[in-house]
């Protein structure tokens, strides 16, 4: 009898110790990430402006209405669109040719991560410095190019051109993640078990064949994961894009949707309107990382 | 054997060591065009090994175009920011993922699930909202309008309490017998010995720091509250930027990153892929 009261007194003290435990966090993100998140709904529905002394009116969907009649805004999304399927393809395509490489070698595997990798170590700035000043036209990357097509002198104007500049944020970006994205394949394809693979090779299947199918439909998981990780990335991108227009490139074709909200907000003082960007993409990255969290828990009870 | 069995190990081999050689080269001219004159960074053909040496390109970093030194007081300002964010993140996160792995209240499931569910917000869409709060805290210019909104993440609380779900309960309940106190227990048993998970997240929220551009950007306006990468942007728009000073900003940006990751590259590449979702 005594000893069921004191358990219960035990029980209720354990959980009186959870909640306190658990109390910074829920400040924390109550302040931090869900009043901001509802702010930024809310305030989509105002004609707020930064550093204005007016109160702000409510003006129903006005601000929707006027974002996606804008062709600034259908321009960002055709930017964020183009780069993250010019991201997307090469950089899939490339880590998962790499990782099959890599994991096929018998030495040196690990210096070749390594230096794959290295890229991924520096900031997002200094890696589109680097390339800035590489894409110059008295640059390397011209005189690369022209050294392997043999069309000495020709400018092929990377930072310039509305095309080409697109396609140099791309070169940054799968420079920069290649190698992280390849070390997540390697560590995806070190989980499929060698008995699967030597059982096929004594079938008398060969290593391309291995890869196709075996190795890729056993990688699911993997590839789902690195999919949504890498689609989201790109719906982020903001330090090249900004370095490379701060630089002198042309803002239009490469004006991604977070480099719009930061200067509708900043430059035109415009929150109602860049709230409403705000919103899209909040509504654009909760599916995908709903589908990243769906995956990465499946994935976990599956080891 | 046949003539593929011998090949091919060959090819993918040199296949990798040339892809290897050219992610490789844009580090090689980072670190060459340092130290030369910004005349021979852009010569056609370009000279990998610099003719003209000059080192002073990295005093020209630190000193800054206007001579105010002010790199110096940035670099110190990520230091201090992204050392501040590493610690507070590993200890509320493990406090938070603690509370959740091993104490059972009615309500945690919603607070677990609650949590989780702020990965989902990008930070791209709060930065306003939160950029407001810090204005009206009176933060702006401060290392606490910096710091503050990324005091812990969500993915650190994820991570510590998976960690620490399997911490054993023996354990705890021994120290409890013992008449220690619950603040104690935490602090003497459970984050004493939550090494790997705690320094993998701190490296990552060290990392996650010293590259945001965003943030810095919108709170500190003032030269001397700048971050590195701020002060990047800065110094490469200037008028009369020297390449090969933009270069030397860049590898002294870089070097600590290097170094960390050199040191502790099993707690970079380990754990710390899989499930970065958090802020950027």
């Amino acid at each position: 009898m005594k000893s069921r009261q004191s358990m219960g007194r035990l029980e209720r003290n354990r959980s009186k110790w959870g909640w306190l435990f658990v109390a910074p966090g829920l400040v924390f993100f109550s302040v931090f990430s869900f009043y901001p998140m509802l702010n930024a709904i809310w305030t989509s529905f105002f004609n707020k402006r930064l550093l204005s002394l007016k109160r702000p009116n409510f003006i129903g969907l006005q601000n929707y209405v006027r974002v996606l009649g804008s062709e600034d805004f259908w321009n960002s999304a055709r930017a964020t669109a183009t780069f993250t399927v010019g991201v997307f393809v090469p950089l899939f395509i490339m880590s998962l040719l790499f990782a099959a490489l890599i994991t096929s070698m018998k030495r040196g595997k690990r210096l070749a991560q390594a230096a794959l990798y290295s890229p991924a170590v520096l900031s997002s700035v200094v890696a589109a410095l680097i390339w800035l000043l590489m894409l110059d036209p008295r640059g390397l990357a011209n005189q690369f190019v022209n050294w392997i097509s043999r069309t000495p002198g020709i400018d092929h104007r990377w930072l310039s051109d509305s095309v080409m500049v697109q396609v140099s944020t791309m070169i940054v970006y799968v420079w920069k993640y290649l190698g992280y994205f390849t070390i997540l394949f390697v560590t995806g394809i070190g989980k499929i078990p060698d008995s699967v693979n030597e059982a096929a090779v004594m079938d008398g299947a060969g290593p391309i064949r291995c890869f196709f199918s075996i190795t890729l439909p056993l990688l699911r998981p993997t590839t789902v994961l690195v999919s949504v990780m890498i689609l989201i990335q790109c719906m982020k991108t903001f330090s090249t894009q900004y370095l490379f227009t701060q630089g002198g490139a042309p803002l239009g074709p490469i004006n991604v949707i977070t480099l719009n909200i930061y200067n509708t907000a900043m430059r035109d003082l415009n929150i109602g309107k860049a709230s409403v960007m705000s919103t899209i993409l909040f509504l654009f990255m909760m599916g995908l990382t709903w589908v990243q969290l769906r995956v990465s828990r499946r994935d976990e009870a599956e080891l | 054997m046949s003539l593929f069995d011998t090949a091919a190990p060959l090819v993918s081999g040199a296949v990798v060591a040339l892809t290897c050689a050219l992610v490789l080269v844009p580090l090689a001219f980072m670190a060459g065009a340092s130290l030369m004159p910004a005349m021979d960074i852009m010569k056609m053909p370009y000279r990998w090994i610099p003719e003209t040496w000059k080192p002073a390109n990295f005093l020209r970093a630190l000193a800054g175009n206007d001579g105010a030194w002010m790199y110096l007081r940035n670099i110190l300002n990520s230091v201090i920011v992204s050392t501040s964010i590493a610690v507070s993140t590993v200890v509320l996160s493990s406090l938070v993922g603690y509370g959740l792995a091993k104490f059972e209240f009615r309500g945690r499931n919603a607070v677990f699930m609650a949590i989780m569910g702020t990965m989902m917000i990008p930070f791209e869409t709060v930065m306003i909202p939160l950029y407001l709060i810090i204005v009206k805290a009176g933060m702006q210019n401060s290392y606490a309008g910096l710091i503050v909104p990324f005091l812990m993440n969500a993915f650190g609380v994820f991570i510590m309490r998976q960690y620490l779900i399997t911490f054993p309960g023996d354990m705890l309940d021994a120290a409890r017998i013992d008449g220690c106190s619950e603040p104690r227990i935490f602090w003497d048993i459970v984050f004493r010995n939550s090494g790997p998970a705690a320094a993998t997240l701190a490296v990552l929220s060290f990392r996650q720091q010293w590259d945001n551009l965003l943030w810095p950007l919108l709170v500190a306006q003032e030269e001397k509250m700048k971050t590195i990468p701020a002060y990047i942007v800065k110094f490469a728009a200037e008028k009369h930027a020297d390449e090969g000073a933009m270069m030397a900003v860049a590898v002294i940006a870089s070097l600590p990153v290097f170094v960390l990751f050199f040191t502790l590259s099993k707690y970079f590449l380990g754990g710390s892929a899989v499930y970065q979702a958090g802020k950027e």
